[in-house]
């Protein structure tokens, strides 16, 4: 058993309680270090300990933790990224989304390794905090305003420029559209931490803003962690060439050529070369792009800016490639410019672009299909590239048929008759743009993922490169495993791209070096993936105690289970009902988990989870 | 035979061109396929293949389908067949 914490953590916990203003400092227990790590499993550790089962996650009992990786602000390459971890108004589950930006290395450096927001504000108010702790400072003045705008009210505000680190939501989030994401403005690359609602939940707490400013704490690696990321640096620049000129943009070709894209809310995934070209990464390098922007100590830049002039658009986000499926292909919207604008729109209102976009084509196909009708909303057909950017603001403000999309396509489904057969999630989260048909080991790595439709529970990667996407064999493995190395990646709160650009796709032996020498522990690999495995297994007994995670609730969408791909390279990929079945006995013995996909005690006991078992 | 050649983002950039059609020998490997695009584009050299082998640094797709699900390096391509180059797919942001 570890005795003292690492000099690499700054040590403490810092509870907000928004509605006295009242806050407390708790020490990090060194075993929870050593069993959680940091960021992903710090924040469901919290989740675990502070949210009752039966919680309303707009209610006050939710919380919302943000938590930073033990190697932020280290030299251990894009440590920058912090975790949100709440409970999510859309899966009804344990959920953690990420974001990068300049934010969570101030927060390092406050010494608080998590900022856990407690209750809920009497009035709209932001969070400051410091070094010493935090304050709630009420803030009506920015009701209304959109993340952008909030972020720099607060900078003001502050009176520190952009030595206040600021994350903000948007109308959406103060309208609690269920899929309101959070947006940090920082002064060399935007951060979104996109899914799952956390914009939501804070608007549900009455929280517009968390304004960091950085401290004094200085993390201390034990060892050269400097040389051992230098070693890595030929490999991550060259596996990340893609990402540094065209960002994640560049994967809508390649992918549409694959025959994987989903287009009118995947009734086809692939369509004509030209209308892929007309929305890649290509040709927003080509015609958009006005510069590179970055996150803290990243050498790749995979960010981009974009200016459209027709638009009255400057420097704005460029769209990833998961907003390019949901606000373009999945739409049948090749009109860059528009898809641009609506992106731009869901950025400063405050929306996940997957789950706003899939929510949309969802309800076109519902249009088009005779289920809803111009009565609903004028702005149905596919193809509608105007009514896709009216869409956007009508669901933020949740005006007319806004207010339904802000619910999301499954509460949707759930008010029409016969509309729940073009779904397309998992557990009440839209999926992002890898192929639930196409890649079986997405097919089984969703229905088995903690949040439901998210591409960071199992990676796609290896499966783009033919491993595990057109075969069952070995494929729940896989996917459980690629689980603990996207949780133990999210716990050390490093970006994805850098860790499976430069260290590796699955936990190897680079991370429990470069563990080892931030921290002095002598882990081999099999204990770092192991860490990977408990955070996983930690986020599932959440999730059962609150009754989503079970056989029945681990299931694929009507079409992904009962209509083949029709044409294109993939042509007759799906996953019948029998093959997730026979998927899912071999993924949960894998795990140790019971026939109703329940961690077992042994389970429980061999990952040193019985204290959190029990305060589910 | 002809093949139908298509390149994406650095690889288009170092051919200058998104699609090209070319002749090759009947039965032609995607090695030989790659060494030939290596041969005739500069800008290409030592990028397409490492050694034998295809390089780590591109994804090669035959009609859609990537060529380790044929025989790697040494699928046979036919008359017709589209071919396609393209830096590693990763798995997006979010
Ligand atoms: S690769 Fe992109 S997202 Fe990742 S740390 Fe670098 S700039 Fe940020």
């Amino acid at each position: 058993m570890t005795e003292t914490l690492p000099p690499v953590y700054g040590g403490e916990i810092l509870h907000v309680h928004l509605d006295s203003g009242d806050t407390e400092i708790e020490p990090i227990d060194p075993d929870d270090a050593r069993r959680f790590l940091g960021g992903n499993g710090f924040a469901a550790k919290q989740v675990a300990e502070h949210v009752p089962a039966d919680a309303d996650p707009l209610g006050p009992d939710n919380v919302l933790a943000m938590a930073v990786g033990p190697m932020n602000a280290t030299p251990f390459q894009s440590t920058s990224r912090g975790v949100l971890g709440f409970v999510s108004p859309m899966t009804n589950g344990f959920f953690d989304s990420t974001f990068g930006g300049t934010l969570p290395r101030a927060q390092k450096t406050t010494g608080f390794e998590v900022v856990v927001l407690h209750g809920r504000a009497d009035e709209l108010s932001y969070v400051r905090v410091h070094e010493d702790g935090a304050e709630v400072e009420t803030a009506q003045e920015l009701a209304g305003l959109e993340t952008y705008e909030t972020c720099q009210a607060v900078r003001e505000r502050e009176g520190d420029g952009y030595d206040t680190h600021v994350l903000a939501i948007g109308p959406a989030g103060e309208n609690e559209v269920r899929y309101a994401c959070s947006l940090h403005e920082s002064e060399i690359r935007e951060g979104v931490a996109g899914r799952g609602g956390n914009g939501a939940v804070l608007g549900s707490k009455n929280v517009k803003a968390i304004a960091v400013t950085e401290g004094s704490f200085e993390p201390e690696p034990v060892g050269d962690l400097r040389e051992r990321s230098i070693q890595q640096m030929g490999r991550l620049m060259a596996d990340t060439e893609m990402l540094q000129e065209y960002g994640t943009a560049g994967l809508v070709n390649p992918i549409n050529e694959m025959g994987k894209l989903g287009q009118r809310n995947m009734q086809v995934e692939q369509t004509d070369p030209e209308n892929a070209e007309a929305v890649s990464g290509e040709r927003l390098e080509a015609e958009y792009v006005t510069e590179d922007t970055t996150c803290a100590n990243c050498a790749v830049k995979c960010g981009k800016h974009v200016s459209v002039e027709a638009e009255g658009i400057t420097q704005a986000k460029i769209p990833e490639f998961e907003s390019l499926f949901g606000t373009a292909t999945l739409q049948e919207v090749y009109d860059i410019e528009r898809v641009i604008k609506a992106n731009d729109l869901c950025d400063r209102l405050g929306m996940d672009t997957i789950s706003w976009g899939v929510t949309v084509a969802f309800a076109r196909e519902c249009y088009e299909k005779g289920l809803l009708d111009d009565d609903d909303s004028p702005h149905l057909e596919f193809g509608d590239a105007d009514g896709l950017v009216e869409l956007a603001t009508l669901t933020a403000n949740r005006e007319g048929f806004g207010d339904e999309l802000a619910e999301g396509s499954f509460r949707m489904a759930a008010e029409l008759e016969d509309a729940e057969r073009y779904l397309y999630g998992a557990k009440g989260l839209e999926f992002a743009a890898h192929s639930a048909r196409g890649l079986k080991g997405m097919s089984i790595g969703y229905a088995t993922g903690t949040r439901g439709g998210s591409h960071h529970d199992t990676r796609p990667t290896l499966q783009y490169d033919g491993n595990h996407d057109e075969t069952t064999e070995g494929t729940p493995e896989f996917a459980a495993r690629s689980q603990h190395f996207t949780a133990l990646g999210d716990s050390l709160t490093q970006c994805r791209f850098v860790s499976e650009g430069g260290w590796g796709t699955m936990v190897e032996e680079n991370y429990a070096e470069a563990i080892n020498l931030a921290t002095g522990w002598d882990l081999d690999v099999e204990a770092v993936e192991r860490i990977g495995e408990r955070v996983y297994n930690l986020e599932r007994l959440i999730n059962a105690a609150r009754g989503v995670a079970d056989r029945e609730a681990d299931t694929l969408p009507h079409r992904v289970m009962n209509e083949p791909i029709p044409d294109g390279p993939a042509e007759g990929m799906y996953c019948p009902p029998e093959e997730l079945d026979s998927m899912l006995e071999e993924y949960y013995a894998f795990r140790g988990w019971n026939d109703n996909g329940h961690p077992t005690t042994d389970t429980v006991e061999r990952l040193e989870l019985e204290d959190v078992a029990e305060a589910v | 035979m002809e093949l139908e050649l298509r390149f994406f983002a650095t690889v288009r950039e170092a051919i200058g061109a998104s699609t090209a059609r070319r002749e090759f020998r009947t039965g032609a490997t995607v090695r030989e396929v790659l060494a030939e695009l290596e041969s005739a584009y500069p800008a290409l050299e030592g990028t397409l293949l490492d050694g034998e082998e295809i390089a780590p640094s591109i994804t090669v797709l035959r009609n859609g389908t990537h060529v380790v699900h044929f025989d790697g390096v040494e699928t046979e391509l036919t008359d017709g067949d589209r071919l396609s180059i393209t830096p590693p797919v990763t798995g997006g942001d979010g």
